[in-house]
């Protein structure tokens, strides 16, 4: 229509004179160029009728991120209208909170974040930046598909607040199999037999205890020792702000990972990442390392087979329990809540759930999910949580419940302490500790999870 | 309608061409300064609608707390390192190539080849180098029969800021040498000639001639590294994030992780004033007396 009226106007000008024919023609050539250009624009204006709404998360490469991809192309899929792109933030939780802040600040916030669980998700939610989630929980059955465990720490005075997609055990200690076998190691079942697995790897030339520094990782080793302590009440009565760090069963948590594990971890283990540790189990220098589930997708990736080279068992203590780490999915509020709601429908379900849990490595939280779907070590991890719900002993990661503030000096006071076990540095952890949980309590800010 | 006649068409032209300079130095400079003072006056997760003033706790606690004043001295020691170790390293380098050695332009690029790597990547390639057991650092070391001096470089609280000042100098010598040797290059000959002829040594014409004339570039120098110093994240935070158990920790990483691990913006600020205040204090007077120093050097 529009290159008709602009050749309309060509004819009429093309009578005047001949000269006027050739600038006609250039004047033709534009318009066509016009009409031609007016044409993309329509076209791409008939593209961005299918939406667009950001994703974002930090899972930038190997196997988180071929987990993302897959979810989100699940997501993609449930509407041809709606487009959901996935947008990396490099770094960690903490870059991702910086770059959040500004989106929220500037008004335009991802219509789905990738959101840590539990304490975090209430930070966001009572500063009225989360989309509460009730609707869509009803719609997808929250509560049948998602153990009770998991449903605790996505929900804040009842409303759910996030959706969970990557669930992480991190209570199992993985152990090259050629070095227990050259050792002569059994596998542990308890803390005697525990130290005696270091004893026997030290002896034979290995590192018996892998290690990695960095805020979460000794923690999550303490965990082991914590647990075996004050059991699972008195694990919630610490994330409840109920249980002091200068109490007796703490102050025997620490000795008992002082004496159990901080003795037998590998040489310089404070300056090594945690991949750096993983690659001394696959090349047989270390015997054995506590580390979340993710690790065996790391060393499967680097040919290491899961129950061929290595293997993996409950830290002492912990046998029967489940200690997890869980992402979630987060919804601003905004224009993109539907949109947010269509992609949590799904990607829960157990297509969904197991298209992103396959590939990075870890559990889908769905319980629907056919556990076929894993390999050896997932099927392994799949047994421990389905067992360890069963038993209602599933906890999830104290980092998470604590105060946002008290759990990451909890993680960075076990580091400082498992570098230097002294009894000084025990009892400034104790003393940093409990002014913290006193300051939290009186500010109320404890969960009664 | 005085002050409008007063006013010539020259006036009007300058005050619009300071207009936007002034402009944008208020809105991206001196609000966000009044901005963090007041921020820090407050107690905010950075998400909430509300924030709660609170006065000056934050200075106070901050100035109480062992992780505070030990940042604080990390900023120091790094002033000290960064005035030191580069610099005379640069000044060193440039000082050798300025003689007319063979391959000085492979050099040249060599020496500034690191100062062009962004800090995240020079970050990753320390974090490989420093692996305590397997790393480039600690093998040549044994190679070399000195496996002995091999350390934990980034997992002992007391070798771990030596480590990162380490990198810290691959990385920024580079910018030293360029500046000094440009300085030397632009030093006339006939001074050194003059003092040549009159029988001076090399160290001498060095120390009495050359060094006294690279002035200008002295302060480029020093001044950049006291300012990198005082600004010092980028390969802190990606190499160690202050760790372990907060031992290289540093101002800005420590403003950082309050920020934005802790959701504590208001102590985060109060971090950011006494950096800005520090950084005053320190880099402040040192700016004035160069400043001084060149004007005098030019006047002579």
């Amino acid at each position: 229509m529009l290159f008709q009226i602009f050749s309309g106007k060509k004819i009429i000008l093309a009578g005047r004179e001949g000269r006027m024919a050739t600038k006609v023609g250039n004047m033709e050539k534009m318009y066509r160029s016009a009409a031609f250009g007016l044409a993309l624009l329509g076209s791409t204006a008939a593209a961005y009728a299918q939406e667009n709404y950001e994703v974002w998360h930090y899972y930038a490469a190997g196997s988180e991120r071929a987990g993302m991809d897959a979810m989100i192309e699940i997501g993609n899929a449930a509407s041809e209208d709606t487009k959901f792109t996935s947008v990396v933030i490099p770094g960690n939780v903490v870059e991702l909170r910086r770059q959040l802040q500004t989106a929220f600040l500037g008004g335009r916030p991802p219509a789905l974040y990738q959101s840590s669980m539990a304490f975090e998700l209430k930070t966001f939610a009572d500063g009225g930046q989360l989309h509460p989630l009730s609707d869509v929980w009803a719609a997808i059955d929250g509560d049948a598909i998602f153990p009770e465990g998991v449903q605790r720490v996505v929900k804040v005075d009842g409303v759910p607040y996030g959706v969970p997609f990557d669930l992480s055990l991190i209570n199992n200690v993985f152990y090259n199999k050629e070095a227990f076998e050259k050792a002569g190691v059994e596998i542990p079942t308890d803390w005697d037999s525990f130290t005696a697995a270091c004893d026997a790897l030290r002896e034979a030339g290995y590192q018996p205890l892998g290690n990695a520094g960095g805020t979460f990782w000794s923690l999550y080793n303490f965990y082991a020792a914590l647990v075996s302590v004050i059991g699972e009440e008195g694990y919630y009565q610490m994330a409840r702000g109920e249980l002091g760090f200068d109490s007796p069963e703490f102050s025997e948590a620490l000795d008992l990972y002082r004496d159990r594990m901080v003795s037998c971890y590998a040489q310089n283990w404070s300056g090594k990442t945690w991949t750096q540790t993983a690659d001394d189990v696959v090349n047989g220098d270390t015997g054995m390392f506590m580390m979340g589930i993710w690790v065996a997708a790391y060393m499967e990736q680097a040919g290491f087979a899961a129950g061929e080279g290595f293997d993996m068992f409950q830290a002492p203590g912990t046998v029967g329990k489940a200690i997890f780490q869980m992402d979630v999915l987060a919804v601003p509020e905004g224009p993109g809540v539907d949109a947010a709601n269509m992609f949590i429908e799904a990607v829960t379900t157990p297509e969904g759930q197991a298209a992103f849990a396959v590939p990075k490595g870890s559990l889908a939280p769905n319980i629907n999910v056919d556990p076929s779907v894993y390999g050896y070590a997932g099927a392994t991890f799949s047994r421990q949580f389905a067992d360890a719900s069963a038993a209602n002993a599933v906890l999830p990661n104290l980092f998470f419940l604590l105060p946002t503030d008290l759990g990451t000096e909890f993680g960075v006071q076990i580091e400082r302490f498992a570098i230097d076990p002294s009894d000084s540095v025990k009892a400034e952890l104790i003393a940093t500790l409990e002014g913290l949980r006193q300051e939290a309590l009186a500010e109320n800010a404890f969960i009664q999870w | 309608m005085a002050f409008k006649s007063r006013m010539s068409r020259t006036d009007w032209t300058h005050i619009a061409f300071l207009a936007l300079p002034t402009l944008l130095f208020l809105v991206f400079y001196v609000y966000p300064v009044i901005s963090s003072i007041h921020l820090s006056l407050h107690d905010w997760d950075g998400f909430s609608p509300r924030m709660r003033f609170i006065g000056l706790t934050n200075y106070t606690v901050l100035a109480g707390q062992p992780r505070f004043l030990h940042a604080v001295l990390n900023n120091i020691l790094w002033v000290g390192f960064m005035l030191i170790v580069p610099t005379g390293l640069g000044l060193l380098l440039a000082a050798i190539l300025d003689r007319g050695i063979r391959g000085e332009k492979a050099f040249r690029i060599i020496f500034f080849l690191p100062f062009t790597i962004p800090a995240v990547a020079v970050a990753a390639i320390w974090r490989w180098m420093y692996e305590p057991d397997n790393g480039l650092v600690t093998t040549v070391l044994n190679l070399l029969g000195l496996g002995g001096l091999s350390q934990n470089w980034l997992g002992d609280p007391a070798v771990v800021n030596l480590s990162l000042m380490g990198a810290v100098a691959w990385w920024t010598t580079g910018f030293a040498f360029l500046v000094f040797f440009a300085g030397l290059r632009n030093i006339p000959t006939e001074c050194i000639e003059a003092a040549r002829i009159e029988g001076a040594t090399p160290w001498q014409v060095f120390w009495k001639v050359s060094f006294p004339l690279l002035w200008p570039s002295t302060i480029i120098v020093l001044g950049m590294s006291a300012i990198d110093a005082m600004r010092l994240f980028d390969v802190v935070w990606a190499m160690t994030k202050g760790g372990p158990a907060y031992s290289s920790e540093v101002l800005a990483t420590q403003m950082y992780d309050l920020a934005f691990g802790r959701f504590d913006m208001g102590r985060a600020a109060a971090v950011a004033v006494y950096l800005f205040i520090i950084a005053g204090i320190i880099i402040m007077p040192y700016i004035v007396y160069m400043s001084r120093r060149v004007q005098d050097s030019e006047a002579e």
